[in-house]
């Protein structure tokens, strides 16, 4: 276990800066430059220069970023009157981690309900209705999921805020538009691991030795079902942090996700590489855990060193 | 009963002539592969209907911008924010030209129809949806297509050659994998400035991993069969083993992961439309139409619904496609 735990931490520092030297190089090529107001003289271009450090080699330059970075110092916005990037993200993170939090769990615990639902009344309408279900929920992007929601719940029946983020009832519309993709990939996938474990010999044997149906499902088949679940788990993050983005937009959500979308349309560099750092920091995390945590649940996995 | 075993007796019945070539005949007519797949396919009534779908939608995004006399990016402030109208389906209260009761044509005085109505600037949205629908689709399939190319080629190597070279690619597939997709997009968008060859290159430099992983697979299990063993002793060459006997074989796979990844492509370009990353104004993508649509959801819903109504079709009939393929070409994986 701890060698195996050893190689995935290796490929998380890895990949993680490989992110972190893409975001400088992507930052380096950008067209333009910051200093673009024709009132400045080449020397106050090239005194700007020298005090941000541009005039260094690109190498110095980029040990300069890393050693910045490694103390979560990301430079200061452009939109924000030079304000600390890191400073704005973490005032903005609980926000989205909220919703990101309520909507993963929200569609997991669902998903899963309806995923064994299904799968244990194969064939039949609940069945039937749960595939439909899926292929909408994972057909129909967040986006059109929202606004129809929007539209119907918050502008013609008025029953939740149409936007905003004070209050319980404001959650409700942005978390189920949210959650609606985990929880139709959730049930799809669930139901597929129940429709397979319920064919196994070890349920027939259960069957033989004369166990109660519900013995055999929560005891054998739901147990068994559900460890494959983690898998789609680092996935579904990724699903979550790319349906944030316009979800937040659409319900006006003062989190990391709408902000990102603004310092795209406002050119705001360090934001945009400050955020994009985050997001794959997350991402890499959300892997690395969801590979341990199989590593624990399904022992085989750790005897041939990595997932299929 | 009894009377029956008297009327029928033992010197009624003769051997039948046995003929022994007869056992080695098959019986019924032989099918391929692709035979009983297509067969199999054409009996998934969702995927079928989801088939003639796409092919409507592709049609009309060929020939609806032609079908009236408005250009998609023509603009007349005079018509702005129409509701649809369509005199022959007047009577339905989708197409009869009004918003909130009030006759919006007869107050701009305005005679012709425009069918799905038009937006801010007096743009006609039935010519601009599909012109998007054109741009979308256009896309997704480069991006497949190269993606497909990546994949195949990379997961190809990977699997048929093994050893050394296989852990150094897979390697670098682990690494690559492990950064979220969004930012390889929104970096390479921002470096290249957003336009249609971009966004197709960046969609493309994220969807072929999956295909390359399935080909390595497939290429790992076909590798070590008989008939790949033949041809090695025969003196096939490596592109010919795997060009006429690993590849095809593999097609079903191949096929079946293509069909997944254009709704990916759809969906990831509207997406970056919708954040302001994609397609410029005045051209139009369904992702663009959305989000400008979006603007005015509140006042005008019609502008969102019908390039909504376009990909939301798009996306569920490329997944069921997928799905009805999938369970074709192999039974094994139905369920």
């Amino acid at each position: 276990m701890g060698r195996y735990v050893l190689k995935r931490l290796g490929y998380m520092c890895v990949t993680f800066y490989v992110v972190i030297t893409l975001t400088f190089l992507s930052m380096k090529l950008l067209p333009g430059t910051p200093f673009q107001n024709p009132k400045l003289s080449p020397v106050q271009i090239n005194q700007l220069k020298h005090y941000y450090g541009l005039d260094q080699p690109v190498a110095v330059q980029y040990v300069k970023y890393l050693w910045n970075l490694l103390h979560g110092d990301m430079g200061g916005s452009f939109q924000f009157g030079n304000e600390s990037v890191s400073t704005l993200l973490m005032a903005k993170f609980p926000v989205s981690m909220d919703l990101g939090l309520e909507a993963i769990i929200l569609g997991t615990i669902f998903g899963i309900l309806l995923g064994i639902i299904a799968g244990l009344h194969r064939g039949k309408v609940l069945d039937w209705g749960t595939m439909v279900f899926s292929v909408l929920g994972i057909s129909i992007p967040s986006f059109i999921f929202a606004g129809v929601l929007q539209y119907f719940l918050g502008v013609y029946v008025q029953l939740f805020p149409v936007a905003g983020w004070n209050g319980p009832s404001s959650h409700v519309l942005p978390v189920i538009s949210l959650a609606v993709g985990v929880l139709a990939e959730v049930a799809l996938f669930m139901r597929t691991e129940m429709v397979e474990v319920i064919n196994q010999d070890y349920i027939v044997t259960a069957q033989a030795k004369g166990l109660s149906r519900a013995a055999i499902v929560y005891k054998h088949a739901i147990r068994n079902a559900l460890i494959p679940v983690v898998t789609i788990l680092g996935p579904l993050t990724a699903a979550i942090i790319t349906g944030s983005l316009v979800i937040e937009s659409i319900f006006g959500i003062p989190g990391i996700g709408s902000q990102y979308v603004s310092s795209i349309t406002t050119n705001d560099y360090p934001m945009i590489m400050g955020t994009t750092e985050l997001y794959a920091g997350l991402f890499i995390l959300s892997i690395f855990v969801v590979d341990i945590l199989y590593g624990i649940i399904d022992p085989r996995i750790r005897v041939s060193g990595g997932r299929a | 009963m009894a009377a029956a075993n008297e009327s029928i007796t033992k010197d009624m019945f003769l051997p039948a002539e046995l003929d022994q070539s007869a056992n080695e005949k098959i019986s019924g007519e032989v099918v391929s592969v692709w035979k009983d797949a297509f067969r199999r396919f054409v009996q998934n009534k969702g995927a079928v209907a989801s088939l003639i779908i796409v092919i409507a939608i592709v049609l009309m995004a060929l020939i609806g911008p032609h079908l009236n006399n408005y250009g998609p990016t023509d603009q007349d402030l005079n018509r702005s924010n129409l509701p649809p109208r369509i005199a022959a389906l007047s009577w339905l209260p989708f197409f009869s030209g009004k918003e909130d009761g009030i006759d919006v044509y007869q107050q701009h005085g305005i005679k012709k129809d425009f069918w799905f109505g038009t937006d801010q600037l007096g743009r006609d949205l039935w010519s601009r949806t599909w012109d998007g629908t054109q741009i979308s689709l256009i896309i997704a399939l480069i991006a497949t297509l190269v993606d497909v190319f990546i994949g195949v080629t990379y997961g190809g190597i990977s699997g048929y050659f093994g050893g050394r070279t296989d852990n150094i690619l897979q390697r670098i597939l682990e690494i690559i994998s492990g950064i979220p997709s969004l930012v390889w997009i929104i970096l390479l968008i921002l470096v290249m400035k957003p336009g249609l060859i971009p966004i197709t290159i960046a969609i493309m430099a994220t969807n072929w991993i999956a295909m390359a992983r399935i080909v390595r697979g497939e290429m790992l299990k076909l590798k070590n069969q008989e008939f790949v063993l033949a041809s090695t002793s025969l003196g096939a060459s490596h592109s010919r083993i795997i060009f006429k006997h690993m590849i095809p074989n593999s097609l079903g796979m191949i096929i079946i992961n293509t069909m997944f990844s254009i709704p990916s492509a759809i969906f990831f370009e509207a997406f970056l439309s919708f954040i302001g990353l994609g397609i410029r104004e005045p051209q139009a993508s369904l992702g663009s139409l959305i989000n400008s649509g979006y603007e005015v959801l509140q006042l005008h819903p019609y502008q969102t619904v019908y390039p909504g109504l376009v990909i939301c079709l798009l996306l569920i009939a490329f997944n069921l496609i997928g799905n009805g393929l999938r369970d074709a070409f192999d039974p094994k994986l139905r369920h």
